[in-house]
């Protein structure tokens, strides 16, 4: 396990819309291949990037390099535990509770795990720039309203 | 995709591949700067905005808020500098409620140059932060990429260079607050008037322990004078061909007139 700090600098130098695996179509090159291979990977998986840009690369690992970084040190200092105990929390956090959409960026996060993380006090700019404008809003009510009527 | 979108990146790549021309990067042009006197910090900015070569604003605002004892002046891109200390006072004010107590201008520097650093230059904001905490007066500068300094007498921006020379050859150790106020609107005159990027008025932020007093156009060097010569004409200069009266009580005679009632006067209006 490594002390890293800050994510290494691994972004592609090229880019191809191709999943890596899967060939290209054969009367096409350079396309995706839908018959053979299925529906092509979506601009919008979260973990994946979507650019050769270096700083998106940097950004989408940042988080996990940052969490790596604590849950080591804390494995140094404390002994396995530690991690293990803060791993169990936040899974204990991350199941089985209701996370309102308008309060959560579309059920994305939840003030427990926020806390958990120690990302409670922070704001960045992903909290401002949501991007999820074209979604409709979805109110608190609404959402207990559908809740009880499944029920 | 919340955040900052690459999603064109790529196309932008493959367009640039194929002979298109890329926007030329902008040169950005301010003055700005920082002094530290006996019992608080004065920090002071120029007021022009530049777009490439156009003026877009004579008389902008680059000292920013951060908290009520520091204060932040901006060079760089106007956004990001406006944005990134909007964000990071925002932060300082959640971390004092959570703390408890009032937010030190260290904090801020290290939430500014963490953030900057994370961003690896992308956002342009070169900033002098500056305030007065329990533990003393500080003035910092915070540069794009996440480096720091920390100095008596600080200038960020183009005309960096024109308020440093004014800081190397009249600065003093123990400068009273009006010596320290006269030292940084030199310095901030001789960029307005020695860099092209800098230029209008000088605004200037005195941080004490006790408060803080900003001084929006503190000196206004560059007033514009009245034009010379004007357009408007004595009465008289055109000659009246013909004339004729109507009288208020003889008005029906030439339109149809309709009494307006106390519930059509009322007029629908949003509230």
């Amino acid at each position: 396990m490594s002390l890293r700090i800050v994510p290494e600098d691994n972004h592609a130098s090229s880019f191809s819309h191709i999943p890596s695996k899967s060939l290209s179509a054969p009367s096409a090159p350079g396309l995706h291949d839908t018959l053979r291979a299925g529906v092509g990977p979506s601009p919008h998986d979260a973990d994946k990037a979507i650019s050769a840009h270096p700083l998106e690369a940097r950004l989408k690992s940042w988080e996990a390099t940052r969490e790596a970084l604590r849950m080591e040190t804390l494995r140094r200092t404390y002994g396995i535990a530690e991690p293990v105990r803060r791993g169990m929390e936040l899974k204990i956090a991350r199941e089985n509770t209701w996370r309102p959409m308008c309060l959560s960026q579309g059920g994305k996060t939840s003030v427990h795990e926020e806390i958990l993380a120690g990302r409670d006090e922070t704001i960045t700019w992903e909290d401002v720039f949501t991007n999820d404008d074209t979604s409709a809003f979805v109110s608190v009510q609404d959402e207990i309203e559908r809740k009880l009527v499944k029920i | 995709m919340p955040g900052f979108d690459f999603s064109n990146y790529n196309r932008n790549a493959a367009l640039c591949a194929r002979g298109m021309s890329l926007p030329k990067a902008t040169s950005t042009g301010t003055t700005i700067v920082g002094c530290i006197f006996d019992g608080g910090v004065v920090i002071a900015a120029d007021t022009r905005a530049t777009s490439g070569p156009i003026v877009a604003d004579k008389n902008c605002e680059k000292l920013h808020y951060i908290s009520p004892n520091i204060w932040c002046a901006g060079a760089g891109t106007a956004a990001d500098t406006e944005f990134t200390t909007a964000l990071i006072s925002s932060q300082l004010e959640l971390h004092s409620l959570s703390t408890g107590r009032k937010p030190r201008v260290v904090t801020c520097m290290t939430m500014l140059k963490q953030h900057l650093f994370r961003y690896q230059g992308h956002i342009g904001a070169y900033l002098v932060v500056a305030g007065v905490d329990p533990t003393g007066t500080h003035l910092f500068t915070v540069h794009a990429h996440g480096s720091t300094d920390k100095l008596p007498y600080v200038t960020m921006g183009s005309g960096s260079l024109a308020a440093m020379s004014v800081f190397e050859s009249s600065w003093k150790s123990n400068l009273t607050q009006e010596e320290a106020i006269d030292l940084c609107s030199k310095a901030i005159l001789a960029g307005i008037f020695n860099d092209l990027g800098s230029g209008s008025n000088v605004d200037v932020a005195i941080i004490t322990p006790e408060k803080t007093t900003l001084k929006r156009n503190h000196i206004t060097p560059n007033q514009r004078v009245p034009k010379l010569g004007n357009y408007v004409f004595r009465r008289g200069t055109t000659a009246v061909l013909n004339e004729k009266v109507i009288r208020k009580e003889e008005l029906g005679n030439f339109v149809s007139i309709h009494e307006m009632t106390e519930e059509a006067d009322k007029m629908e209006v949003d509230t």
